[in-house]
Order: structure tokens, then C-alpha cells, then sequence
């Protein structure tokens, strides 16, 4: 159980850029991906911003090269980052070691399911959106995509699936079952998701504000990240390097509502505990947190308490990146996973754009600006529905 | 691998399996080309208020969750994991028929809070109140046995007790597109399913949650010793090396099995790999069916877990499930050997505790 466990790759594609070194240009210039809709075909396109990739399905599949008319959007984007991660990493797959894939996705192949359903049952031209309508489409799509899978599952724990799981492939590394695992999580955006955040009435019609005492909810985005990560034997067999090390996840439950966390934030305070035992850091040594940070006011309040009641007066630097990339659902935690290692990398915090106003008796300020500053330690956070709270904390390696 | 004991199950199936006593004596069965679940009152184990707004599959987890906690007396549980292949698809249904319906307007939010996949687990630990780990699973036919899989890991991790679930339910129309896809077929009345000749499954849906114990008690009723997947095995003799192997991780050999589940579907083109071994599994262990009485789905492999547990309890293997003409004389190793799609296979590894 002591192996340790280190990123070696990383992918993404978001509404801030195809991949890792576009999206890492938009954070450092301070420019957020969210606008107005193009892509998905919505009668409010016109009332609400969404981060959006600026790519159309024909475009996708021409990067991903196929043009195999099963494939979804969902597939798309989470191929091109997953293939992104591994080539990032230098691994290969064909050289007899373990490998895994372990994604996770909320809204599956809803998208196209949703444009076709009604004239399925009168046609016979799309009925086989019925076989790439749920969670583990995408995720089988990616391991072929990849060759020589060994492993492959697919968790949906609603807006912390990816923290799940990244915990996962930790865990399956340090329990001899794989070498190495492909993680994270894929969400195109769709009417369906886009919808039922509205009737929560969850979304803000403007750029969302994380943390800002005006804050009116979230905007939703689409996004697909991987990350590759290697036990150390299998590290240094191959001599590789790593980018950084995954030192503490918890995963608990806020058990309160289903789609409301408790005022108190209970279970994040949980979850990030337990993720700081496991890594034997003590809460001062946290340089900088990535917030959940959505902009709802249920969600920012929670987090709110959950991190004073961790970190007392002495809450280290963070922002949250939501206000670049929108609400990414199932991908948030990868897309935020990769962001974390982009700054202990680059030694940067990145903004917590259009916030203006602390929350009202919180004294609680987030990075507004960039800041240049040696990070060595980050928690990186992620809550659902359903209650679910999961924390990773990563290490400079 | 650290093994865990089964201390209690509940069962939701198209067979009576909800009743404790049922032993495959009488069997429903299939409507034609598709089984429905007999679901129990609920009352018994979900307030009406609650009841009011769930959907089946909550239902189903629910209650199925509860039988197996009364069962094995567990007071609390240190982690709820589920394995569901389409998850609470007759709200992801009732949501997506609505906006279509009324294009984007007028809607409620109720069923879209419940149709994402993890609402049974968090229904689950909300009426529990457990605060520990909670995981939702949704990989086809791997759901379930991922969900086993963790709760392993999590036993050599330090957990004590924890609740594992395999849910699944369809719709009316889900069944109508499916049919119309010619996914589906008749149940031969001459052909049993392990020698199908034709494409087409007997769609099914059911719920089968067990509560997992890293040590034994009174309460044990057989030990899971180990499980594992396989991912497009390229051909049957891939299969049989990689189940030689997994057998010899618990010093075993296919002749120290003395029952063998295996998952014909009675599609031809998924089941033709399972057709291909059979002759070897039969040389050696005893082989039997379970789709044959509780359909095919995503998480078919949570019944045949019940039905091993309920297997080694009896020690008899029932006249429905057989396939050899062989009688076991003793019942101590039980394997599964499931099947989705031709896609996903697995081995559960059962034993006598």
C-alpha cells in the first residue's frame, strides 16, 4: 500500500482552449471561455452564457480523425483529451504494463439522444443512439481510441465524478491492481443538463461570481480532462518524469439533501479533513485551494464554513476557476486537477475572475489578480448532488 | 486480496426473490421477449411522503437495501456503493419528455434532481445518515463488479461494514426502442438459452444490495473471495487463461468448483464465447445458467451474486439453473462467469464460510 502515486500527463479541452497550452494561455491572460451560445441548440440561447468548446461535432471529428457516426460529442472530447494525456505523459501502452481507464461522465450520450428520441419511435434511422446513450460509452470509445486497455470503469457521483475518479486510480495503483490509469471526466454540455439547472433556477444570466456577495449562480460549460497517473515502480521502469504527486483524497458525505449542501458544509469539512490526514500535511502547509466555487449561493456559503472551520484564520490563498471554464459537471475536479498542476508548474494562482464584494460576515477574499508565487502544496475541491464531497490534494514533484 | 463475508442480501427480481423462503421453487416466466420486476409493497420500507416522489429504481434500492441491513443486523455502514448501468432512467425519461414536449418550458425540477445516476446511494446514506464513502458506478456490465471491487479494496483500507447495490430498471418505452432496435427475442420454448442459435435477449431490470463484512459472524453466509473483469477478450482461450490464473490467486483449480454460473443472455453473437467454453467448464466444474430466470441487464450479475449466496446457504443447486446432467455432492466454491454484450466479462469467486 505505500507506493506512491504521481500525474505524468495531462489533457483538456474546454471552452478555454482545444488543449493543455491553449487553456494554460487563456489562464495566465485572465480569459475566461464564457459567452454567448453557439453550439447547442437551446430556445435560451440568447438569455444565458455558457462555456462552450468553439468547436462543432465536424470539427471534433476531424481531430479526433473518425468518422464513425456513432461517436458523440461526449466521445469526442473526452478521446482527444485522453489521447492528449498519454502523449503528455510518454507512456506506452503496448509495453506490457497495466493499464486503466477509469472516466466519468452525468450526462452520457444525452445530447444526441435528446435530438433524435421523439422520431425514434418512428424512424429507424437513429436507434442506435440507444447504444451510446449511457456512462460507459464514451469511456469503452477512449480505451479503444487508446489500444490495449486492461481496466476500464466509469463513475457518475454527479458534479465530483472526476475526484472520484482520480481517487480511484490512486487507490487501484496502491493496491497492485493496475500500473498505471488514465483518469477524469467528460461532460458536453446538452438541453437536458442545460434545462435542469435552470428549473433549479441555479444559473446566472451573467458572468457567474464565485465567492461575491452577488453572486446568482452558476454557468454551466462543457469539458473533457485526463490525467495520466503512474505508480512509482512503473515511473521509474520507464525512467519518466513526473509532473506532480496525488498525496491525499477523501471522498464523504454531506448527507443532507439531494441537491442542497448543508449550511454548515458538514461533509466538505469532512472530505477536505480527511484528504489533509491522508497527506500528513497540517492545514498551514496548503499553499493555495481550488475551490468547488460555482457562484450558486448555496454552494459558495457551505464551502465558505467548511473551509473557515478547517482552516480557522489562516485560509490560505484560492480562487475558484469556474468563472473561466463554466460549471464542467462530471469533468469539473479533472479540469481543476489539471489547472493544479498547471500552477505548481508554473508557480502561478490563477484568478477568480468578476469577484468584487466578500460574502457578508465571511471575510473570505479570493485571488483576483495572477499571482506569481512558489506553490509547492494545493487542495482542490469538489462537491454533487446527492451529498457526494471529495478533496485530492497535490504535491509538487 | 482481503475477502469479505455476505451478511445480508435483499433481492428485487421477475422472480419471487423479495420473499426470504423463495428457493427458485416457482418461476415467472418472461413476457414474451422481456421480464419485469415483482416489486414488493413499499410501504414496509419507505414513508409515504418519501415513496410519493421516487422513482422505481430508488424504490427498488431502497428497499432491497433495507431487507439485506435487517438481515444481516447492521447498525451502521461505513461505505454505500452502487453499481447501475442506466441509473434512474424513468426520470432521466420523464425530464427529457417534458422539455420536448413543451420546448424547454414549464418544467419541474423533481425529476431532474433524481435522474442523475448516484441518487439511490445518496438517497441511501441521506435516510441512513452515514457520512462516509459513497460511490455510484455506471460502467454497463461492469457496474456492479466495480462496485464489489471497491468494497474489497476498501475492506484491506480499514472499513468494517459496508452496503453494495447492483440497480437497474427500464420503461415501457425504453422496452418499445429496444424492441424496435431487434434487440429483444422471444423466449424459445425448445432451445434452452446456453444453446441459442439467434440474436435477441429477454431484457430485464432488477436490484439485488448485499451488506459486506470484513470479518466473520454468526450472520455470514458465504465469503466473496475475489472478482475481476475482462475487458474484449479476444478470443475464449484468452478467457480460460486469464480464469486458470484468477482461480490460482485463491489456490484453486476449476475442479474445486463445484458450480459455475454462467451468463448465456440467448443472444448467439454475445453468448458465443460462453458457448465456446462451456465444454471445458462442464469437463471440470458443473455449470449452470440464471438469465434464463432473471433476464438480461446491466447489473444481471448482482442477481447471480444473490443466487450464489442463496446456492451455497442451501447447498443444492436448483433443476432450473442446471446445465450439466451433473448433481453437485457438496457445494463450497461457487464461480460467476457473467457476460455483457460479449463486451464485458467478469469473475465473482463465491466460497462456503
Amino acid at each position: 500500500m505505500s507506493q506512491r502515486v504521481y500525474i505524468t500527463g495531462l489533457g483538456m479541452i474546454s471552452a478555454i482552449g482545444n488543449n493543455v497550452s491553449e487553456s494554460f494561455l487563456s489562464l495566465s491572460q485572465s480569459k475566461t471561455g464564457i459567452g454567448k451560445i453557439n453550439h447547442l441548440t437551446t430556445r435560451y440561447k440568447d438569455e444565458f452564457l455558457a462555456g462552450e468548446i468553439k468547436l462543432s461535432n465536424a470539427d471534433l471529428a476531424d481531430l479526433v480523425k473518425d468518422n464513425n457516426p456513432a461517436l458523440n460529442r461526449n466521445s469526442y472530447i473526452a478521446m482527444l483529451a485522453a489521447k492528449e494525456a498519454v502523449i503528455n505523459s510518454g507512456i506506452d501502452t503496448n509495453d506490457g504494463l497495466r493499464t486503466g481507464v477509469i472516466s466519468s461522465t452525468t450526462v452520457a450520450g444525452m445530447g444526441k439522444t435528446e435530438l433524435y428520441y421523439k422520431e425514434l419511435f418512428e424512424k429507424y434511422d437513429h436507434l442506435d443512439v440507444l447504444d451510446t446513450h449511457d456512462c460507459g460509452d464514451s469511456t469503452e470509445r477512449i480505451a479503444d481510441y487508446l489500444g490495449n486497455v486492461d481496466y476500464v470503469t466509469t463513475i457518475s457521483t454527479a458534479c465530483s465524478s472526476a475526484a472520484n475518479a482520480i481517487m480511484l486510480g490512486c487507490r487501484m495503483i496502491k493496491h497492485g491492481q493496475l500500473d498505471r490509469v488514465v483518469v477524469g471526466g467528460v461532460d458536453a454540455l446538452s438541453k437536458f443538463t442545460f434545462n435542469g439547472f435552470n428549473t433549479l433556477m441555479i444559473l446566472d444570466r451573467e458572468w457567474c461570481k464565485p465567492f461575491d456577495e452577488n453572486r446568482k449562480g452558476l454557468n454551466l460549460g462543457e469539458a473533457a480532462a485526463f490525467l495520466v497517473i503512474e505508480g512509482e515502480n512503473a515511473l521509474n521502469l520507464r525512467k519518466g518524469k513526473a509532473l506532480a504527486e496525488v498525496v491525499g483524497y477523501a471522498n464523504a458525505n454531506d448527507a443532507y439533501h439531494q441537491t442542497a449542501s448543508s449550511p454548515e458544509g458538514y461533509g466538505a469539512t469532512l472530505a477536505i479533513t480527511e484528504a489533509l490526514a491522508m497527506s500528513g500535511l497540517v492545514p498551514s502547509q496548503i499553499d493555495y485551494i481550488n475551490m468547488h466555487g460555482t457562484g450558486t449561493p448555496n454552494n459558495d456559503l457551505s464551502e465558505s464554513m467548511a473551509t473557515k472551520a478547517v482552516f480557522g484564520n489562516q485560509v490560505p490563498k484560492f480562487s475558484s476557476t469556474k468563472a473561466f471554464t463554466g460549471h464542467t459537471l462530471a469533468a469539473a475536479a479533472s479540469i481543476e486537477a489539471v489547472i493544479s498542476v498547471l500552477s505548481l508548474q508554473n508557480s502561478m494562482i490563477f484568478p477568480n475572475l468578476n469577484f468584487t464584494t466578500p460574502i457578508a460576515d465571511m471575510n473570505l477574499i479570493p485571488e483576483t489578480q495572477l499571482v506569481n508565487t512558489p506553490l509547492n502544496t494545493i487542495l482542490s475541491n469538489s462537491f454533487g448532488f446527492g451529498g457526494n464531497c471529495s478533496s485530492l490534494i497535490f504535491k509538487k514533484a | 486480496m482481503t475477502k469479505a463475508y455476505i451478511n445480508g442480501t435483499g433481492c428485487i427480481s421477475p422472480q419471487n426473490s423479495i420473499d426470504s423462503e423463495w428457493f427458485f421453487d416457482t418461476i415467472h416466466p418472461a413476457k414474451g421477449d422481456y421480464f419485469d420486476a415483482i416489486e414488493p409493497s413499499y410501504k414496509e420500507f419507505i414513508a409515504p411522503n418519501l415513496l410519493r416522489r421516487m422513482g422505481r429504481a430508488i424504490k427498488m434500492g431502497v428497499a432491497a437495501g433495507n431487507i439485506a441491513i435487517q438481515q444481516a443486523d447492521a447498525k451502521k455502514v461505513d461505505a454505500i456503493i452502487t453499481g447501475t448501468g442506466l441509473g434512474c432512467f424513468e426520470d432521466s425519461e420523464r425530464f427529457l419528455l417534458a422539455l420536448l414536449n413543451n420546448e424547454e418550458q414549464f418544467l419541474t425540477p423533481t425529476s431532474f434532481i433524481q435522474s442523475t445516476h448516484n441518487t439511490v446511494g445518496s438517497q441511501i446514506a441521506l435516510l441512513m445518515k452515514c457520512h462516509d464513502y459513497n460511490f455510484t458506478y455506471v460502467h454497463r456490465g461492469f457496474s456492479f463488479e466495480s462496485a464489489i471491487q471497491d468494497a474489497l479494496m476498501l475492506f484491506e483500507e480499514g472499513k468494517e461494514t459496508i452496503l453494495v447495490g447492483g440497480i437497474e430498471e427500464h420503461t415501457p418505452n425504453f422496452v418499445i426502442l429496444n424492441r424496435r432496435a431487434r434487440k429483444f427475442q422471444e423466449v424459445s420454448s425448445t432451445t434452452p438459452i446456453w444453446e441459442s442459435t439467434t440474436p435477441g435477449i429477454q431484457m430485464s431490470e432488477g436490484t439485488a444490495c448485499f451488506i459486506l463484512n470484513k470479518t466473520k459472524t454468526d450472520k455470514s453466509l458465504a465469503s466473496v473471495d475475489g472478482i475481476q473483469t475482462l475487458y474484449k477478450p479476444k478470443t475464449s482461450a484468452d478467457i480460460l487463461n486469464k480464469l486458470h490464473s484468477f482461480l490460482k490467486l485463491h489456490n484453486l483449480t476449476l475442479a474445486d468448483i463445484d458450480v459455475t454460473l454462467m451468463g448465456f443472455s440467448g443472444d448467439v453473437n454475445f453468448d458465443s464465447k460462453l458457448q465456446e467454453l462451456l465444454p471445458s467448464i462442464e469437463k471440470e466444474s458443473i455449470a449452470a445458467c440464471y438469465k434464463n430466470v432473471c433476464g438480461e441487464y446491466h447489473t444481471a450479475s448482482a442477481f447471480a451474486m444473490w443466487t450464489a449466496t442463496k446456492i451455497i446457504e442451501k447447498q443444492k443447486l436448483p433443476q432450473v439453473l442446471a446445465i450439466s446432467d451433473k448433481t453437485p455432492s457438496k457445494i463450497k466454491h461457487v464461480l460467476i462467469f457473467n457476460q455483457y454484450l460479449g463486451i464485458n466479462y467478469s469473475f465473482t469467486l463465491l466460497s462456503q464460510c
